[in-house]
């Protein structure tokens, strides 16, 4: 049974959690069982936060991820944790500002602004958003409708056109 | 109507124990437990029960204990510091046969530890966290849907048996959310515990009974009654009388002895020719499942025994299943330093060969820790 591992991460406050909270509910409206597991530092904001989705038909039998097919990196703080679960075949995602350490060939790294163009928009608390969309366009993972209705269903109302907003800004930013 | 769903472990537990009549909650939140609360205090008010945040977990534990003596389902959630904290009202309601839930969130210790990760170092803690000789029932969920449906067992067996009962997650579990069907979980009739019927008159609130647990008096019911942590006799007062103090210990530990088929509870995989077996609970039986898996297609006959029902152990089950396996090693994964592979020694040593594997780094065992381990000792 393969199973599709997905990682998000970046800084505590981003919301890489709740990015993959609104992947795993798309996910699952299409008949898909997820596992979705996190880690976090006991601070308020900032430090090392991660989420993880294994996305699988029935319930996996280890709901951690062992490697990794897509990587989100959106912070400095998570450049090279993620490192031992990479091969040629991972999809890395990387924040192109906010990542010093950027990896590099053989990996297949894609670096892109994802901050920047959440604070071009308004407010750079929709970049979890905007790698979401990257995400989608890279990878096909899901309807896009199920996605949108999953991003419209768990997240503040007020923010939906901003939401949606930041969700093309991704995808277009990833196709280029 | 079926309805598939991401839920998370402790919001699971949350659910569950509402779904089984559970109508009070006090609590003082504690990473990774706090999402239990949480779902409480959300949850609670639309069936009509009560949520209380109390000013500590020494409290919120009497509070549980109070609640439960006045008719109402009782739990809490906590970890490790937390949990030390409840021990003393913990020991109370098993000295006095208090039914209650206690779901505790393993987290790295001792002391303050490691907040948000995750540990099993409360295995032996949930056994004997509370002093002197005592019944308790530890349930060890694996996955989200097993948090549910053990949480419902944990209510209606604290309310069947009064004994406090502890559904022991370790913060993978916890924390971990998956897709669930909670329509498709057995969760069994509605249990309460046994009332006082008949005459008021003499009654003893710690009578002796056939099913050795004694009916409870609802509180108005007009039964003259007495609750004490103080060894009693059936009577419910305070004794000393050696015969009677020891009566009373004996009949709540052999409660469970006399009860052990309902309490037991046990999963097993791939074991009926095992040469290796793995004994593990929560996370890291979720890798020894992957690990049986793998092992198996590269030749090597792998099994896997998982104590659902980790207190009172499943000890004949496991004897049984070595014995019919013909297994020659045990392999313990656990995160902590060697707990529950003191309780397969102590029914194994001499039969098989154990073999720990131990991680007390915050990181959860894996799949290929154990493998590795069954390789090596395989070559």
């Amino acid at each position: 049974m393969d199973s599709l591992n997905i990682r998000f991460s970046g800084s505590g406050g981003q919301g890489l959690i709740l990015a993959a909270r609104i992947l795993a509910s798309a996910l699952v409206s299409e008949g898909r069982n997820v596992a979705q597991s996190q880690s976090y530092e006991p601070v308020s904001r900032g430090g090392l936060s991660r989420s993880d989705l294994v996305v699988s038909d029935g319930e996996a039998d280890y709901p951690l991820s062992q490697s990794l097919d897509y990587l989100l990196i959106l912070h400095e703080a998570a450049a090279t944790e993620s490192s031992g679960l990479l091969d040629e075949k991972s999809v890395i995602l990387v924040d192109a500002d906010q990542v010093k350490s950027q990896p590099a060939a053989p990996l297949n790294v894609v670096s892109l602004p994802f901050v920047e163009t959440a604070r071009r928009l308004g407010n750079k608390r929709v970049a979890n958003i905007v790698a979401l969309g990257a995400l989608a366009q890279a990878g096909s993972l899901c309807d896009e409708a199920a996605l949108e209705k999953s991003l419209q269903a768990m997240t503040p109302a007020k923010f939906s056109t901003l939401n949606m907003e930041a969700f093309q800004a991704g995808r277009q930013l990833m196709a280029g | 109507m079926s309805e598939r769903r991401n839920l998370q472990g402790n919001q699971a537990c949350a659910l569950g124990a509402i779904k089984a009549g559970c109508r009070f909650f006090a609590g003082y939140p504690i990473t990774p437990s706090s999402e239990v609360a949480e779902a409480m205090a959300r949850e609670l008010p639309k069936v009509g029960g009560t949520f209380i945040q109390m000013e500590d977990e020494i409290a919120s534990m009497g509070a549980v204990v109070g609640a439960s003596m006045g008719g109402v389902k009782s739990m809490t959630a906590t970890s490790g510091p937390g949990f030390s904290l409840k021990q003393e009202n913990l020991g109370y309601a098993c000295g006095a046969e208090v039914p209650c839930v206690i779901v505790n969130v393993m987290r790295g210790g001792p002391s303050t530890g490691m907040p948000t990760r995750p540990s099993q170092g409360d295995i032996m803690q949930a056994r004997w966290g509370t002093h002197g000789d005592h019944a308790i029932i530890v349930l060890a969920p694996a996955s989200v849907a097993e948090a549910y449906s053990e949480t419902i067992r944990a209510v209606n067996m604290s309310e069947r048996l009064r004994v406090p009962v502890v559904v022991l997650l370790d913060e993978v579990i916890g924390h971990l959310v998956e897709t669930v069907d909670l329509d498709d979980v057995p969760e069994g009739a509605e249990v309460w515990r046994k009332w006082a019927e008949g005459p008021a008159e003499h009654f003893e609130p710690y009578a002796v009974t056939e099913d050795m647990v004694p009916p409870m008096p609802y509180p108005g019911d007009g039964y003259r009654t007495h609750t004490t942590g103080l060894t009693h006799s059936p009577s419910g007062f305070p004794t000393q009388n050696p015969a009677l103090a020891e009566a009373a210990v004996m009949r709540t530990t052999d409660k469970l002895v006399h009860h052990r088929k309902e309490i037991e509870s046990y999963r097993t995989q791939d074991v009926e020719d095992a040469d290796f077996l793995i004994v593990a609970v929560g996370i890291s039986a979720r890798a020894a499942r992957q690990s049986v898996r793998d092992l198996r297609s590269q030749g090597i006959k792998a099994g896997l025994f998982r104590p659902v029902t980790l207190w009172p152990f499943p000890e004949e089950a496991l004897r049984e299943t070595v014995k019919t396996s013909g297994a020659k090693t045990v392999i313990v994964p656990e995160m902590n330093q060697g707990q529950l592979v003191l309780e397969v020694e102590r029914l194994l040593a001499g039969q098989v060969a154990i073999e720990r594997i131990n991680r007390i780094d915050g990181e959860a065992i894996t799949p290929d820790d154990i493998s590795a381990k069954a390789r090596e000792v395989a070559s």
